[in-house]
Formats: structure tokens, C-alpha cells, sequence
């Protein structure tokens, strides 16, 4: 469970990111965030991770306190939580396996890692997560040979590989077309529903928000502004959202017909 | 669609008349400067040191038992045993000291930056540790370690060792700023420590960088290892003084060109092999 409790977030710079935010999300359930470019998506996502530390307020993630956690308290918390980028951020010069196995970092000696060794049950946990994202055949592939789908798959499986009971995916199709946006949004839900993991999602596209989200959170200028199930959300409250009308920039499929 | 290449459609007149490029810029006061500052330079060192070429010339004509060594080099020392060795100390003081100093360089540079040491004090003393090392040439580590440990093939390890942790520390280091970001930024949100995230987020960006780095070095110390030899440090270059010192100038120039032979077979070897690195 993920809880925040008057959660507020100013950068050093002396932007707020984050207003007094009260917010509870359940286990298992598929959450879409949407707002405007520099709304504070991809702070409320940071924060769950200790990416991005609050300035003021409370946050529980799985009974912890993110608040307090130290060092090693923070990475036991990280690898509880997946997390997928926009731009992927794989290694490029190595395999689709060894960058997948970066997921089980966590639970590998040093030394292991710093010989290249990994254990027989991470090689199975690694592969059965290629598996799930049908990629396992480019295992032994390096991942700069990738087209952008794949590499944003091997980014899912790359998640799935530490376990985790939450997955955090920061605008995961900002650099795909309409068709392989869809499939890594599929997989995201399938992966939701069938491992009962918790997925939060930020993403810039409404339809695409409506199609996939069980519940989507609407915020304006660092503070929530909308919360309810996907089948509520229309246009008028996206405009509600975004403060101005709707622009064919906001939908994935007016902006690829342009 | 068209026929014709693209950006023949532009009317005749623009082609002819239009395509006028502006004024070309003098050169910048600083450019003025730096050129008149490097011409005086060399004027005045040039004065100080009181060269002058007619007496380079005459120096060279005279007759002169080292330069006439030079034109009956003795090649005969490749059956000496003791040349034999001073060259094979040689390579394995190359091979040693390059394996040694890279291996340390890598941590080295991995830890002065601000991925690898997010500490900024240990980071400044890593930083700090790291000029000073780069500061001392290859000779004067020669010189220290001959003094301290006394002549041999020891000091020369020593010497070469540290030369080549200042080089590959700092060529290394360079590459490090260009690195992408984005691997460890996942590493680190997955939970990972900072060694694990350095070794499989970064060392790999930088891996062939570091290797063709390595290679670059060892032909230096290839080099260094027969200058260092000079002050007593082992290898070849000791022979080459030990010949220097006698005036038995046909036995030098014999080691010398055999030496540089060597030298240039490794070194092309050397160069093809990080040709295909990068
Ligand atoms: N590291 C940072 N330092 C200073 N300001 C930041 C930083 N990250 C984000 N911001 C600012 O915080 C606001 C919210 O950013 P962000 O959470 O990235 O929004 P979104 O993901 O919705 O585009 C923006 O105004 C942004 O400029
Ligand atoms: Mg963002």
C-alpha cells in the first residue's frame, strides 16, 4: 500500500512539485496520473521510490516510512519497487539478459556482481521475466540492437526481474508510436492483473489514460485535482485538469493523424 | 513524385547572385595575442638556452666518436645474455607496471567523480590524491624509487606503476563526464549498492575506452621503461648506460636501434588492436 499524508515537495530551486497531497493507493490496483507537462507527475512517482525526498508530510510504502528510511532501508524499499523510464535506460553495449539482471542486484553479494557472476536463480528469475514481455529470444542480444518496443520491454522485464509489488513507469511510451505504445501498455496490465503488482503510470496521452487506467489521478500545478475510475473521465474533466481546453496534442490518436 | 534532385528548383538568379557569403571575421584580439605571446616565447628561450644553428651544425660535422658509433651500430649484444635479459626486464617492467596501475586507475577515476563518490569530501581527496600523481613525471618516480629503494628493477615497477595510474587515471576520468546517465539512474532505483551500480551501469560504457586506454599506456611505458633504465631503475636502459658510461658507442647504438626496433613492431601491434576497440 502506498499512502501519502500531506505530502508537499519544493525543490531547491524553489518550485513546488507537490501541495498538501492525501493519497492512498491500494495493492494491485492500475493508476494512471495525468497533467500537464511540469504538473509533478514524475515527482509523485519519484517520491514513492525515494527518488525525490518530500519536503514536508508523510509517505508509507509497504509499511515503511519513506520519511525516515536509512541508506539500506532505502534500497531494501527500491527493490521492492520496479521502475521503467521514458528513455529506457538500458546499457546499450551489454546483453538483453545482463541488463535485466540488473533487477537482481539487490539480492547479490558484491563480489558476485563485481566478478559478473550471477546465481543459477537469478538467470531463471531474469528469464522468466523475458519470457512474460515475449523477448526472450533477444536474451544473448545486445540491447543497442533493439528497435523501441523491444528495448522498452526489456525495461518492463528489467522491473519484473526484482519481484516487485509495485511498478513505477514514468511516461513508458513517450518515445513509441501509437501501435507499440498499446503493447507495452497491455503488458503493464497484464502484468498488474495477472501478478497482482500495483502499477502507477504517468502518461501525457488521455485516450491512452482512459483505455488502460482502473483509477486516474488528475494533477494540476503540484496538487491533485481529480480522482476517480477511468470510466468518469471525460473530456470535460480532462479540461478541468489540464486548465484549458483540449488540443489534438493531447490525444495519441488526433496527434499521430496529424 | 519529382524527378531531379532536391534544391535545383531555386531560380537562376539566387544560385548566381544571392550566394554571398558575409564578411569574413579577422582574427580575434586573442588570436593576435596568443600568436605574437608564443613567437616571443621562442625567441627569447631560444636566446636563453643560446641555441644557435651553425653551431648545431658544426657540433654534428665534427668528427665525433658517438656520432660515428651511430653510423656502425654493433648488433652483436643480442647474444649477450645480459643485454638479453635487460631486454626482457624491460617488457615484463612494461607488461607489470601498465596491469598494476591500470587495475588501480579504474577505482581511481571511478571515485573522483560525482556518480562513483556521491561524498564530496572523499571525493575531493580522491581528486586531490589524483593531480599529485599526475603532476610527477615518469623520470622523477624513477628517482624517488631509485633513492628510496635503491637501483633495480623494484624501483622501475614502482616507477612505472605510478606513471601509468596518473595516465589512465586521468584519460579515464575524462571519458566518465560523457557517460549515460540513464543505466544508473535504473540501477540505483532497483535498489542496487554503488559498487554494484559502478560495475554494471557504468564500467561497461566505458569498457572499451579503458581497454584501448590500457594499450596506450603500455606502449608509453614501453618507452619510459628504457629512460627510467638511465638513472638505474632497471631494463634496457641500464645497458645503454652502462655502454654510454664506458664510451663504447657502436655497443649503445646497436642496443638503442634494437630497442626502437622492438618498440615499433609492439607498438604497431598495439595500435591495430585499439583500432577495433573503439
Ligand atoms: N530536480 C529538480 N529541480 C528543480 N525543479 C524541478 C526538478 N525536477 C522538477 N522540477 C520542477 O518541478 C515541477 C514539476 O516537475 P515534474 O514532476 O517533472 O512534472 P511532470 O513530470 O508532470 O512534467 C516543474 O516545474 C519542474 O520544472
Ligand atoms: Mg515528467
Amino acid at each position: 500500500m502506498i499512502r501519502f499524508s500531506n505530502a508537499s515537495v519544493t525543490y531547491p530551486g524553489g518550485v513546488q512539485a507537490m501541495r498538501d497531497l492525501d493519497l492512498t493507493i491500494e495493492p494491485g490496483e492500475f493508476v494512471v496520473i495525468v497533467g500537464l507537462s511540469g504538473a509533478g507527475k514524475s515527482t509523485l512517482i519519484r517520491a514513492v521510490n525515494g527518488l525525490v525526498p518530500l519536503t514536508s508530510g508523510q509517505l508509507q510504502v509497504n509499511e515503511r516510512d519513506v520519511t525516515t528510511l536509512n541508506r539500506s532501508g532505502m534500497r531494501d524499499l527500491r527493490s521492492e519497487v520496479g521502475m521503467i523510464f521514458q528513455g529506457f535506460n538500458l546499457v546499450d553495449r551489454t546483453t538483453v539478459l545482463k541488463n535485466v539482471l540488473m533487477g537482481r542486484l539487490h539480492e547479490a553479494p558484491t563480489w558476485r556482481t563485481l566478478l559478473g557472476l550471477y546465481s543459477k536463480a537469478d538467470v531463471h528469475l531474469a528469464a522468466q521475466a523475458l519470457d512474460r514481455v515475449e523477448i526472450i529470444d533477444k536474451a544473448y542480444v545486445r540491447a543497442s540492437n533493439l528497435s523501441g518496443g523491444q528495448r522498452q520491454r526489456v525495461g518492463i522485464a528489467r522491473a519484473l526481474a526484482q519481484e516487485p509489488s509495485i511498478i513505477l513507469a514514468d511516461e513508458p511510451v513517450a518515445s513509441l508510436d501509437p501501435p507499440t505504445s498499446h503493447v507495452v501498455m497491455r503488458y503493464l496490465q497484464q502484468i498488474g492483473r495477472e501478478l497482482g503488482i500495483t502499477v502507477i503510470v504517468n502518461l501525457h496521452f488521455l485516450d491512452l489514460a482512459t483505455a488502460y487506467a482502473d483509477r486516474i489521478i488528475g494533477l494540476r500545478d503540484g496538487a491533485l485535482v481529480f480522482d476517480g475510475p477511468g470510466s468518469e473521465c471525460d473530456a470535460d474533466v480532462f479540461e478541468s485538469i489540464y486548465g484549458r481546453s483540449l488540443t489534438a496534442d493531447d490525444t495519441m490518436a488526433k496527434q499521430a493523424a496529424l | 513524385m519529382t524527378s531531379g534532385p532536391v534544391g535545383v528548383a531555386s531560380p537562376e538568379s539566387r544560385v548566381d547572385g544571392a550566394a554571398r557569403l558575409p564578411k569574413k571575421p579577422g582574427p580575434t584580439p586573442f588570436t593576435i595575442v596568443t600568436t605574437l605571446g608564443a613567437v616571443v616565447m621562442t625567441v627569447v628561450t631560444a636566446r636563453a638556452v643560446g641555441f644557435s644553428f651553425e653551431g648545431l651544425i658544426e657540433n654534428l660535422t665534427r668528427p665525433n666518436s658517438v656520432v660515428e658509433g651511430l653510423l656502425n651500430p654493433d648488433f652483436s649484444q643480442i647474444w649477450s645474455e645480459r643485454s638479453r635479459a635487460a631486454f626482457i626486464e624491460t617488457l615484463q617492467l612494461a607488461v607489470l607496471g601498465t596491469v598494476a596501475g591500470a587495475s588501480v586507475a579504474l577505482p581511481l577515476a571511478l571515485w573522483s567523480t560525482r556518480v562513483g563518490n556521491p561524498n564530496t569530501f572523499l571525493r575531493s581527496i580522491v581528486r586531490i590524491f589524483n593531480n599529485i600523481v599526475r603532476a610527477i613525471p615518469d623520470l622523477l618516480w624513477a628517482l624517488i624509487f631509485v633513492s628510496a629503494v635503491g637501483i633495480g628493477a623494484l624501483s622501475g615497477l614502482l616507477a612505472l606503476f605510478f606513471f601509468s595510474l596518473a595516465v589512465t587515471t586521468k584519460l579515464t576520468s575524462d571519458v566518465l563526464d560523457g557517460i549515460d546517465p540513464g543505466p544508473v539512474e535504473a540501477a540505483n532505483a532497483s535498489g542496487a549498492g554503488l559498487t554494484q551500480m559502478l560495475r554494471t551501469a557504468v564500467v561497461p560504457q566505458i569498457l572499451p575506452s579503458y581497454s584501448s586506454f590500457v594499450l596506450y599506456n603500455f606502449e608509453l611505458n614501453l618507452r619510459s621503461s628504457a629512460v627510467i633504465g638511465l638513472v638505474g631503475a632497471g631494463g634496457i636502459g641500464e645497458r645503454i648506460e652502462f655502454f654510454r658510461s664506458r664510451g663504447e658507442w657502436e655497443e649503445m647504438w646497436g642496443l638503442v636501434v634494437m630497442f626502437f626496433l622492438v618498440v615499433m613492431i609492439i607498438e604497431a601491434f598495439s595500435v591495430t588492436l585499439r583500432r577495433r576497440l573503439v
